[in-house]
């Protein structure tokens, strides 16, 4: 596994929200090492429903519970500060689930957390999940079995759809990251691949990408000369018009740039299976997987 | 970074500002009807520009110039009736003709790759910014500071009292930038006037979606701009939906921007058309479901509805409850449902009782979509 497991002891950032209170406690309920939420003015209670205690600040929280990551649910225009608080009170681990920041604020948290050496993942992204042992953020528990198989998307959806064709496969996951579909975030495919390409757990990396930007190219690039698992990809959007803004901030066609054709050609030269439906995705894994058990 | 958003501003609004933040702009008039050119205060020959938000406008016709008020008055007549590329001509902003020395171009935006602002800048020939091979980059490392401005006028081959005027634009420009929140703010062209003088001749600002709530003095403007939006994107977009209508017959609907494009790609794979993108986002309730099935039921093009829900922090329940209350205000509507997940088994029996057959498998759902538009 990467990032997270078991032991991974997590705050909550806005866990007195609605949000933040629903999903801590399904966080809780998967076995996650919830050991502490955050909300200003609201110190000495407790996340609702649940025994885990509430902290005014992200440093009385860390000195108290040892906490190492961060899970943020605040609203938008409070993730900066959330954030940087996050950050100067040591944690290493941001996971920004929050949807609908201001990209310049977004920016900011990005390159604090960089010059911090604090790794980030997100925002809006539905969290990170190490099957069987822990899980941040949004995603649906029950659809995740251990295995390995490394996942990291920009599509939180995608991600269930793909892992539940795994997983009804009986073939599991190791962790799934969701990077999410804003154009500037904080981990992008090269960290997280590098991470599974050095994670023993590891066998086979699913990387789910989608029109717009040019990332995809550049993972295309960095797989090719750095990562030595096999790769199995799938690109959204193969019929998305340009010019028009399909959901997420990033997946937008502009200028005939960031196409779903000229990702699919960068990654299939560098190596990597591409498939063109996300039950194609699976069978593909499966297939792999069946080869390596050869070996 | 700015690409298809609706927040983009209108020239005479992005001047305004750049004016506020002491960018120096061209005295300039701006008006709805031929008969207020009358009030315009500088003298002949004049320049009369389209207010649009499409690009291109130069080239369509819709910048001209007048030697007198009475070729003026038949300009703007012919103007304000103009549609550039869809958009209509909103006002006519009348400035004097200035002289050029030079062309340049400057922008800020945020850079996706790096994740940091970046100018951009091109020392002659701005107008076609897209083809210029002598363009500049310049990434800024936080907190911005005036130098950077200078060193960019620097690497745009400035000198002398002009490397300080035009490091000093890009200082105000990147002020603007950060203060309103803006996903690009554009000069084109930044001039050198004949008396070298530093000028914002033309500008172009977008505004971030996200940003609009904590912007106050763009309170209401998303409205005003959205006019060049199909009815039913802007309907969506006020829901909170993520809707874009193409050429096809299959209304789709689905939770999820990348599942919604998956689900798009399928069908066309498996021979069909689709009608539109409808991203309904995760954890809609059943209110939000139905509006989204009644905008797609809207459209006069669709002839059967393919709804694809994964529910992760979606309720399957949540879905079924809009789904049958869709059904029975439209029982002809031919509708091909794939509901799997959270509350799955709450919903198959809502649904049961009402007749509607789900499919599990999302590549049978889509087929069954396709042979259903045929």
């Amino acid at each position: 596994m990467i990032l997270v497991n078991k032991d991974t002891k997590i705050l909550v950032q806005g866990a007195t929200g609605k949000m933040g209170a629903a999903h801590s406690k399904r966080m809780l309920a998967y076995g996650t090492k919830l050991v502490g939420g955050v909300t200003p003015g609201r110190g000495g209670e407790k996340i609702p429903g649940t025994d885990v205690p509430v902290f005014d600040t992200v440093k009385a929280a860390v000195d108290k519970t040892g906490a190492t990551t961060s899970v943020i649910f605040v609203p938008p225009y409070l993730v900066l500060d959330a954030g940087c608080e996050a950050i100067d009170a040591g944690v290493s681990l941001l996971v920004v689930i929050t949807e609908g920041i201001p990209p310049q604020d977004t920016s900011k948290l990005v390159a604090y957390a960089r010059a911090k050496g604090v790794k980030m993942v997100g925002p809006n992204c539905p969290g990170v999940i190490t099957p069987e042992e822990t899980l941040l953020g949004i995603l649906p528990g029950s659809i995740f079995k251990k295995g390995p198989v490394g996942m990291v998307s920009k599509s939180g959806t995608l991600t269930y759809e793909i892992a539940l064709a795994l997983s009804d496969a009986n073939l599991g996951q190791s962790t799934c990251v969701g990077i999410g579909g804003d154009p500037v975030k904080g981990m992008e495919y090269p960290e997280v691949l590098t991470a599974f390409n050095n994670d023993p757990d590891t066998e086979v990396i699913v990387m789910i990408g989608e029109i717009g930007g040019s990332a995809e190219e550049e993972a295309a690039e960095f797989i090719k000369q750095n990562i030595k698992k096999p790769v199995v990809a799938y690109i959204a959007g193969q019929t998305a018009p340009p010019g028009k803004r399909m959901g997420h901030a990033g997946a937008i066609i502009s200028g005939g740039k960031g196409t779903a054709e000229s990702k699919m050609k960068a990654l299939k030269a560098a190596g990597v299976e591409v498939a063109l439906t996300p039950k194609e995705v699976a069978e593909k894994v499966i297939a792999l997987s069946k080869q390596l058990a050869r070996k | 970074m700015a690409e298809g958003d609706v927040v983009d501003l209108y020239e005479y609004e992005a001047k305004r500002i750049f004016a506020e933040y002491g960018i120096t702009v061209p005295p300039s008039v701006r008006v709805t009807k031929p008969a207020e050119l009358r009030k315009v205060h500088f003298g002949y020959p004049l320049t009369l520009k389209c207010q649009v938000l499409s690009g291109g406008r130069g080239k369509a016709g819709g910048i001209q110039f007048a030697k007198d008020l009475k070729e003026g008055e038949a300009l703007a007549e012919k103007l304000l009736a103009m549609t550039i590329k869809g958009s209509k001509t909103e006002s006519i902003l009348v400035e004097p003709k200035v002289s050029i020395a030079r062309e340049m171009y400057m922008a800020v935006t945020l850079d996706r790759a790096s994740g940091c602002p970046v100018f951009i800048a091109a020392s002659e020939g701005g107008i076609e910014i897209e083809s210029n091979e002598n363009i500049i980059t310049s990434i800024v490392q936080y907190p911005f500071q005036p130098f950077m401005g200078r060193e960019l006028a620097r690497r745009m081959g400035l000198e002398g009292a002009l490397l300080n005027k035009v490091g000093d634009v890009a200082a105000k420009l990147f002020k603007c930038f950060e203060e309103l929140d803006l996903d690009l703010a554009e000069i084109n062209p930044l001039i050198i006037t004949g008396g070298g003088e530093v000028l914002a001749l033309d500008g172009k600002m977008t505004v971030n979606d996200d940003s609009l709530p904590r912007q106050k003095r763009f309170a209401g403007w998303a409205e005003k701009h959205m006019t060049d939006l199909p009815v039913r994107e802007r309907q969506s977009k006020q829901l909170g939906l993520n809707l874009v209508e193409l050429d096809g017959n299959i209304g789709i609907m689905c939770n999820g921007a990348g599942m919604t494009m998956a689900t798009m790609d399928m069908v066309k794979n498996f021979g069909g058309q689709p009608g539109n993108f409808l991203d309904a986002g995760g954890g809609s309730d059943s209110e939000k479901t139905l509006a989204g099935l009644e905008i797609i039921h809207d459209n006069p093009n669709v002839k059967v509805i393919l709804l694809n829900i994964l529910g992760g922090i979606t309720a399957c329940d949540e879905v079924a409850i809009a789904l049958v209350e869709f059904m029975k205000r439209h029982p002809q509507r031919k509708m091909i449902v794939r509901l799997r997940g959270n509350n799955q088994d709450i919903a198959e029996k809502m649904l049961a009782e009402s007749g509607t057959k789900l499919y599990p498998d999302l590549e049978d759902a889509v087929k069954a979509a396709v042979a259903a538009a045929k």
